[in-house]
């Protein structure tokens, strides 16, 4: 008996599996792509992150990431049809130091920003205040800025994404759909999903933190670890800041989005897989933001959230064939959604078309942890 | 050792389990919302106002005796007024603000009894000035002692809307129309549940005839289907329905009027219990989704009970009783609760819960919303009114695929803003049920914070207090 079979088998549609999906349909190879995921609609990390996005970085790398990421943003209206609007904001970002270390960090990597055509701008205290008049002077010594920069609806994304995949014959998305078993043989893979069995010639995992257990039945690896994340939400409010914010030291990030919320999200060292809202994050959050932004402290919270994304041992994601040849990882440590135009383009290179030359995908292949040739980001390589 | 116990509402079920538990010894915390206590049904005016003149004697005179009853307890119960519980933890941590601070509270048990608001149907015009929940009406009416409307057209199911009609019309207001959805001989023709409630009856006869002396036009199978005024109500269009809920075309009537009060039955506010992890269960004929409780009030989270109209909706008599019974297995050791020493102590308020809970069953049906009645709301109409959803965003939505209520929220916002879903939670889901057959609906997730407090009151927070 033949199951039902698929070109790709995709796991995981969060914003790199739906990305990857739509771009490999536009390929128009023929290739029958099924996407699944466990969860509904929007219900993982991507679909609970702060919604911004930077090309100020210090790597190459992950500048030209961003940069063809932020091309496809301003253009995605159009090449998803989506007339609704993805509410893109570009009122910039503001990357904010509490310490001589960390300034002297944003100033050494302006260099390579620039060089490769970002932007960007470096603020001393009094020009950040000014451009956000709520900050806290509070150890501020200074910021860098790029006026380009800014916010996507992470909703808006995936919804997009979701429906130019599904407008597509070829390609199928399926939520609720969980794989129990993964396998190979006869060079190809058998698939035990909730719903039935399909073979499929090649997988593409997008599972971030969950692609270690899919892989490991098969004796493959990939580094990469749960990163819990809690955020909060405001009552809408006249305009406070208009640039999204970032504080390397306080590990928070601001956005004000158009209706006039203001979304916190919160890093705070902890383990786990859970998305529920911890009894006292609050309590060690309020303090941060106001010292952060004063003016908080009469705004009224909304609500929380819990989002758990992922992280692995360079901060860099892992995008490449493992071990096991026609099984793919996409891994986005913790920047899925503002790299995931420019990740699916290459993961549709590299499954559909089989082409490995892009410069980038060389770097950050699965083996470079073999290998020991780690990439280092000065902005997310603070102390 | 002495229990801790935090009460959350002051209503008749809570102030209930409050007294019970504080006159067994427990150290009682009670938390509410408003200024004073009494819940929605005992809604005590400002104390410059004097009480209400409005109410039915009897319903008089069960507020009168259970605030007694609080009273003769109240130097031994930490009452704490305008409290504002924002959150509940599965670990029994209750987080409450107070105005500019707040609170970390662990208590050996926690009672919930957080009562109902009321549900809405959107139709074309509902969130016109001057219209209103029926209940909304007369909590204006009860607070501040005037007149939300000077000349009103109450509508709904239950008894609700004739109470106030009646009440509207004792304060001095003038009553155009009350249209029922359903004809009262529904209720009345069942003698043994008349019976069982006679006491209910009874006031609700008296309410009657005050509308029937102020010759009030009574509409049976008919609801309001339009509500007509831009900066503020002018008319409302009612019409006839069927059975099924569905308007008879052709019989519709337009009424000038500046207040519309409606109800159309209730939903539990259940959201802490959600929110805590409890196990909830949904049945639309008692306020939608309810946590799972044994008769002792024992939800699936060890300490955590509920009481009253939070635990299925079934009025003030119920609430009160089971508040007391509740209020009991909150204050003994768990493994005593349901033993026979309790229950022996408890015969009378455990007699008096089954007998209102029968009529209360047997009435059930007055309040059902049929299916079709959401079909009032039409592609046009707001559907959740924080963010601005039509019904149409929402079909469009379930058009696409998102086929449960957090995948809706996703798409279009609805349940995202100031009311978390409070006020459209339970007509996004029968609305999916209606256009996309999704049911039995899952409830959105709940989150943190029931109610907005200020960043500045988290920050004030007192440390967490173990009993």
């Amino acid at each position: 008996m033949s199951l039902p079979a698929v070109d790709v088998l995709i796991v995981g549609a969060g914003a790199y599996g739906l990305s990857s999906a739509w771009w490999m349909a536009k390929r128009q190879s023929g290739a029958r792509i099924l996407v699944v995921d466990e969860g509904e609609f929007a219900s993982g990390a991507s679909g609970r992150n702060g919604a911004g996005f930077r090309m100020q970085w210090g790597l190459e790398l992950n500048i030209r990431l961003c940069q063809e990421s932020l091309r496809f943003f301003e253009t995605a209206v159009d090449q998803l049809d989506y007339p609704q609007g993805l509410e893109l904001k570009q009122d910039g970002y503001l990357v904010l130091a509490h310490s001589d270390k960390a300034f002297a960090t944003l100033d050494s990597v302006l260099p390579t920003q620039h060089r490769l055509g970002v932007p960007s701008e470096l603020l001393d205290a009094d020009e950040c205040v000014r451009m956000v008049p709520g900050l806290g002077r509070n150890r501020l010594v200074g910021g860098s800025f790029c006026g380009k920069d800014g916010s996507i609806s992470p909703f808006r994304l995936l919804d997009a994404l979701l429906r130019a995949c599904r407008r597509d014959p070829n390609v199928e998305v399926r939520y609720r759909t969980r794989v129990e078993r993964l396998e190979k043989s006869n060079g190809s893979f058998q698939v035990s999903l909730t719903g039935g069995p399909v073979e499929a010639k090649r997988v593409l995992l997008c599972t971030d933190w969950a692609v270690p257990q899919l892989l490991a039945p098969l004796g493959a690896e990939v580094p990469v670890v749960s990163l819990p994340k809690e955020a909060i939400v405001t009552v809408p409010r006249a305009q406070m800041v208009k640039p999204i914010l970032v504080s390397l030291e306080h590990h928070i990030s601001v956005n004000q989005v158009d209706r006039g919320s203001i979304v916190f999200v919160v890093a705070r060292p902890r383990e786990g897989t859970s998305i529920e809202s911890t009894p006292d994050f609050l309590a060690y959050a309020a303090p941060k933001i106001t010292d952060l932004l004063p003016p908080m402290a009469d705004v009224p919270i909304l609500r929380t959230w819990g989002g758990v994304s992922s992280v692995t041992p360079d901060m860099q994601p892992i995008l490449g064939e493992t071990e096991v040849e026609g099984l793919y990882v996409a891994v986005s440590s913790f920047r899925g959604l503002m790299t995931s135009p420019a990740v699916g383009r290459m993961m549709a290179d590299l499954v559909i078309d089989n082409d490995t030359n892009d410069p980038i995908l060389a770097q950050l292949g699965p083996r470079r942890f073999k290998t020991g040739e780690l990439i280092v980001e000065p902005l997310l390589n603070q102390a | 050792m002495q229990r801790s116990i935090v009460v959350v509402g002051a209503g008749p079920a809570g102030l209930a389990a409050a007294t019970e538990a504080a006159t067994r010894g427990a150290h009682v915390t009670l938390l509410d919302e408003a200024a004073r206590p009494g819940g929605q049904i005992y809604r005590q005016a400002h104390s410059a106002l004097g009480d209400s003149e409005y109410a039915e004697a009897g319903e008089r005179a069960r507020k009168h005796d259970i605030l007694a009853r609080f009273q003769s307890v109240a130097s031994r119960v930490d009452y704490r007024p305008d409290a504002n519980v924002y959150a509940l933890f599965g670990n029994g941590e209750l987080h409450v603000a107070y105005g500019a601070g707040s609170e970390v509270l662990r208590p050996d048990a926690i009672v919930l009894a957080t009562g109902v608001r009321e549900m809405a149907i959107p139709f074309p015009g509902w969130t016109t000035p001057g219209v209103m929940f029926a209940g909304g009406a007369q909590a204006v009416l009860k607070s501040q002692r005037v007149l939300p409307g000077k000349r009103a057209v109450i509508a709904g199911c239950g008894p609700l809307p004739i109470v106030v009609a009646a009440q509207l019309l004792r304060a001095g207001g003038d009553v155009a129309a009350l249209a029922s959805l359903r004809p009262l001989r529904e209720m009345l023709g069942n003698p043994r549940a008349l019976w069982q409630g006679r006491q209910i009856v009874y006031e609700g006869l008296r309410y009657l005839r005050t509308i029937r002396r102020a010759g009030v036009a009574q509409l049976s199978a008919h609801v309001p289907i339009r509500a007509i005024g831009t900066e503020r109500l002018e008319a409302v269009v009612l019409a006839r329905v069927d059975a099924g809920g569905h308007v008879v075309p052709g019989a519709e009537r337009e009424i000038a009027c500046d207040l519309l009060a409606v109800n159309y039955g209730f939903a539990a506010n259940s959201e802490l219990a959600a929110m805590a992890g409890a196990e909830l269960r949904f049945d639309a004929d008692r306020g939608g989704w309810l946590p799972a409780s044994d008769e002792f009030g024992r939800t699936s989270i060890s300490g955590l009970f509920v009481a009253g109209d939070v635990a299925a909706v079934r009025g003030a008599l119920v609430a009160e009783a089971e508040g007391q019974i509740v209020g009991a297995a909150a204050a003994v050791p768990p493994k005593s609760i349901g033993d026979a020493t309790m229950t022996a102590a408890l015969r009378t308020a455990l007699g008096r819960r089954q007998r209102h809970q029968a009529f209360q069953t047997a009435v059930r049906t007055t309040l059902r919303v049929p299916r079709g009645l959401w079909n009032l709301t039409t592609d046009d109409t707001v559907v959740c009114r924080c963010e601005n959803v039509k019904l149409r965003d929402i079909r469009s939505a379930l058009d696409a695929g998102h086929s449960s209520l957090n995948a809706v929220k996703r798409n279009v916002r609805s349940g995202m803003g100031w009311c978390g879903g409070r006020t459209c939670l339970r007509a996004v889901a029968a609305l999916s049920e209606l256009h996309a057959g999704i049911a039995p609906p899952v409830i959105m997730t709940p989150r943190p914070m029931v109610r907005p407090i200020t960043f500045g009151a988290v920050v004030a927070q007192k440390k967490a207090v173990d009993a």
